[in-house]
């Protein structure tokens, strides 16, 4: 028994010094020889932007070796969970920098009173309508319009639609392929839209009508274009950006936005600088490199349009077409009247 | 009774239920106390009126009418098409039925996305099935229209659940001796008779088991029912309770609604497990296998059998396999038209660069299996010590059972808020990560596991264990050398249900590791994301394969211990 405890010992004795060691040897090995040694900040994205083909990794690769500060880039949901979990974490802060904040949820997070306001010198290259906050706690970096993507081989030229309206005529029964706003964050831009478009008035009207013609209305994007591409319906709802993933990876302009007379619903997404982050010179420093040297990189990596107005775009993009009218919402309008619009919505169309 | 009592009440049997209780209690109970407590909390402080108005309100009842309406009327269509299955698999043996058996656990491991793009590829106006009818009839319209209705509903949940029922009851009815059957044929019953009085009343206990976990997954039922279903006018509680969570970030609301959920389950649960108990106390337990060597005797019989194994088939297989061509189809060159590929395995195993996600698929498959077989390994153990706790009668057992099954009846949405409060309290590296993760997937395959077991567990007269305990043996003698000898079979099926669900699950995953670790259904749902479907598929394939696989050479291991 005497000399089980005793080897039981060693054993242990071993273990906690092979442990030890192994911290040093970690704690060793992630010291970098520059001053730059305690410059590391939290970046926290959503997921799409953190995969291997978001424009994440290589944006950060670049940035760490143009300025020598790493980046520890935290793939965190999407931007709901990204504000729980900031929120969830105020006593305790971890992350320096949130991206990808769209402007439908710019309200929650100004009301959480996380971000501070940081005049970037970047925003003298970026049109004002898609700077929506005037005190600049949120800096957008990309965005996108929302938009009907017609598969060209079911739908002829004359019957593509041109406007929200004709869309609910009867000859696309069936035809179109719609999402929930309950449970998408691209099916509420679509509520917006068409809010928009028919004020509080006569959106309901226009989603009543589409009743008929919808084939179905899907819990999320991923599931309606999957139909699309099925060739279940020949009309999608999506973003004008999507034909530049066929142009570019499958090299067919099969699929074609269409442009409406009404003008398109925008959805910016935002970066902000998080007033909990202790290292905010170097968090700084990162939302200008979004903004002005990675803009590139995130436009052909997310399929959006670069908000920097200098960006030149490749030809892909020309399938791309940019509507004349890029129609928005206040975010306090939204943050005031979502709730209504979503019980309006749910009760027209489960009627 | 008294020796058996007092053999059980030892440390032994008393300690077994702690290792279960304790993970469900960390990851699973803890978590959603805190949820469901915002439910109290207004801006005035503790009140219970959010809860009065969220549980009166007209609206919520017509959801939840609708969701239990919906939720009985798939475990009714499940229970039709598969009683008739478990009943050739249980009484014959026959071509094709090993593979039934093995696709049974398919469903569970491909995510819903893509059981969802399966139904369209198949069944859809475009699908395999209508292009075949319209190129044969000559029609110029699809002829069955049967997605983005309310039918398709059902269809898709009895295509998901059937094979549960059908696996959990057969296997139970391989083991029923045939004593009371033939003194019935004896005693001049006609066989139609004999089955509706006696075989379908011993088979209940297994029958009522596995159709309370169909119920329960349809309950929770999300993209199926919107995406196939044509839309808002189905909507069930899972979706409103997304709604208040995700859209309107109003956790109270979320958390009320789920609350009532949970109530109105346990509900069920708890009058499932009082039917179920009385029943099982009758069944006893055999090991003879001999009904399994009989095959089909009339020309009617085997008409039936081969008609049942052929529409099944094609009914699991259809879906599945319009997944797996796609998985074969890729468009490289300028033309839009698709032709056969294996560029999506290539870029899979790393023969050539993966395109975007694909360059993960290597090292999720590695995580998905390794997670996977772990989480089995773990949750047969525990699952069995819980079971040891639940069979006896008794208050306490009772709460045991009701605990052990409550992880089902709680909405993901509300799991996953949950686990974020474990994941911001909790850090560490990649290895707590790891630790956490399979954790929370036992806690999603106990419940599983307990419905295999328990049936099978109560059949097994206490006299076996009394006759070792008067004997001499100790209790954890007589648990591993009775009590786990008899309980095989369902331990591997058990075992085989944790590992599907782990392979499939998604949500704790993505939440508890911090996105750290990638398992194959993450990088299908980013493939999806960024219109890669064909390489989903191809991952998909992977799963539909490793899952059959898995399935097969555990029947096998059964196979064995039956001496067949």
């Amino acid at each position: 028994m005497e000399v089980l405890m005793n080897k039981h010992r060693n054993v242990c004795a071993f273990l906690a010094i092979l442990l030890v060691s192994s911290l040093l040897f970690a704690q060793g090995k992630q010291e970098v020889p520059a001053s730059k040694a305690n410059q590391e900040i939290t970046v926290y994205a959503y997921d799409a932007f953190c995969g291997d083909w978001g424009p994440g990794p290589s944006i950060v690769e670049t940035f760490e070796a143009k300025t020598g500060i790493r980046v520890k880039l935290v793939s965190s949901g999407d931007a709901i969970e990204m504000l729980i979990k900031v929120k969830s974490e105020k006593n305790n802060p971890i992350a320096d920098v949130v991206v990808g904040i769209s402007d439908d949820m710019a309200a929650k997070a100004y009301e959480a009173n996380l971000f501070e306001p940081y005049a970037s010198e970047a925003l003298e290259s970026i049109p004002a309508f898609l700077q929506i906050d005037g005190q600049h706690r949120l800096l957008p970096f990309d965005y996108g319009n929302f938009a009907f993507i017609v598969d060209t081989e079911k739908l002829s030229k004359e019957d593509v639609p041109t406007s929200l309206m004709e869309l609910t005529d009867p000859k696309y029964k069936n035809k179109v392929l719609l999402i929930d706003p309950r449970t998408s964050s691209v099916g509420l831009g679509m509520l917006l839209w068409t809010i928009e478009v028919f004020g509080e008035e006569g959106y309901l009207a226009w989603w009543q009508a589409m009743k008929e013609n919808a084939l179905t209305i899907a819990e999320g994007w991923s599931s309606a274009y999957g139909l699309f591409t099925e060739g279940e319906a020949p009309l999608v709802l999506s973003y004008t950006t999507s034909p530049v993933y066929h142009v570019t990876y499958e090299e067919t302009t099969r699929y074609q936005a269409v442009l409406f007379t009404d003008g398109h619903s925008t959805t910016i997404e935002n970066v902000g600088l998080l007033s909990s982050s202790k290292n905010k010179e170097a968090a700084k420093l990162f939302i200008d490199f979004l903004l002005t040297d990675a803009q590139l990189e995130i436009a052909t990596a997310n399929s959006m349009y670069p908000v920097n107005s200098q960006t030149i775009l490749p030809p892909a993009f020309d399938w791309a077409p940019k509507p004349e009218k890029s129609l928005s919402m206040e975010a306090s309008a939204i943050e005031k009247n979502l709730d209504r619009w979503l019980t309006e919505w749910t009760k027209v169309m489960s009627r | 009774m008294n020796i058996h009592e007092s053999g059980t009440s030892k440390g032994f049997y008393k300690a077994m239920p702690i290792p279960g209780a304790a993970v469900l209690i960390v990851l699973f109970l803890v978590p959603l106390f805190f949820t469901l407590s915002t439910a109290f909390l207004t801006e005035e402080g503790f009140s219970v009126s959010r809860i009065l108005e969220t549980f009166t309100s007209s609206y919520t009842i017509r959801i939840l009418l609708f969701t239990l309406f919906q939720a009985a009327l798939s475990t009714l269509a499940s229970l039709m098409v598969a009683l008739p299955g478990a009943y050739l698999l249980a009484n014959y043996s026959f071509k094709g039925k090993r593979l039934i058996k093995a696709l049974s656990t398919v469903p569970f491991v491909i995510p819903s996305i893509l059981v969802v793009l399966g139904f369209v590829i198949f069944f859809g106006n475009n699908g395999f099935l209508n292009q075949f009818l319209m190129k044969i009839f000559n029609l110029s319209t699809p002829p069955i229209q049967i997605l983005y209705t309310f039918k398709a509903i059902i269809l898709a949940h009895t295509f998901f659940n059937f094979p549960i029922i059908m696996n959990l009851v057969s296997s139970y009815w391989e083991h029923m001796d045939l004593h009371c059957e033939m003194a019935a044929w004896t005693l001049g019953a006609k066989k139609s008779k004999t089955f509706r009085t006696i075989t379908l009343p011993r088979l209940l206990p297994s029958i009522i088991s596995s159709a309370s976990l169909v119920f329960l997954f349809c309950y929770n039922s999300f993209a199926i029912i919107l995406v196939l279903g044509g839309g808002p006018q189905y909507t069930t509680m899972e979706v409103e309770i997304y709604r208040l969570a995700r859209m309107s970030m109003d956790t109270g609301g979320a958390a009320a609604l789920s609350l009532l959920s949970i109530i109105i389950t346990s509900l069920l649960l708890i009058w499932y497990n009082k039917s179920q108990k009385v029943l099982a106390r009758t069944e006893s337990y055999t090991l003879s296998s001999k009904r399994l060597e009989k095959r089909p005797t009339s020309t009617l019989g085997r008409l039936l059998a081969l008609l049942y194994t052929l529409s099944s088939l094609l009914f699991i297989l259809g879906p599945i396999i319009s997944i797996v061509l796609r998985s074969f189809m890729a468009s490289s060159t300028r033309s839009a038209t698709e032709i056969f590929s294996l560029k999506w395995y290539r870029q899979l195993f790393a023969l050539e660069r993966g395109t975007g996600h694909m360059g993960s698929a290597l090292e999720a498959l590695n995580n998905s299996i390794s997670i996977a077989a772990l989480v089995a390994i773990l949750t047969i153990p525990v699952a069995l010590a819980l079971a040891t706790a639940i069979r006896k009668k008794g208050f306490a057992s009772s709460t045991l059972e009701l605990f052990g099954m409550l992880p089902m009846t709680v909405s993901s949405v509300i799991i996953g808020l949950g686990y974020f409060i474990i994941s911001n309290r909790i850090r560490g590296g990649v290895g707590v990560g790891y630790t956490l993760v399979v954790l929370a997937h036992m806690v999603i395959a106990i419940p599983f596991a307990l419905r295999t077991i328990l049936p099978e567990y109560r059949k097994i007269p206490v006299s076996y264990m009394q006759s070792s305990l008067t004997l001499g043996a100790s209790p954890m003698r007589t648990f591993f050398l009775i009590e786990v000898p008899l309980l095989k079979g369902a331990l591997l099926t058990g075992g085989i249900f944790a590992f599907a669900l782990s392979m499939g699950e998604i949500n704790a995953t993505l939440t508890l590791s911090n996105s750290a670790i990638v398992t194959l259904p993450i990088v299908m749902y980013r493939l999806i994301g960024s219109y890669n479907f064909q390489g989903a598929c191809a991952l998909g394939t992977i799963l539909i394969l490793v899952s059959t696989i898995v399935f097969v050479v555990s029947e096998l291991a059964k196979g064995d211990s039956n001496g067949r």
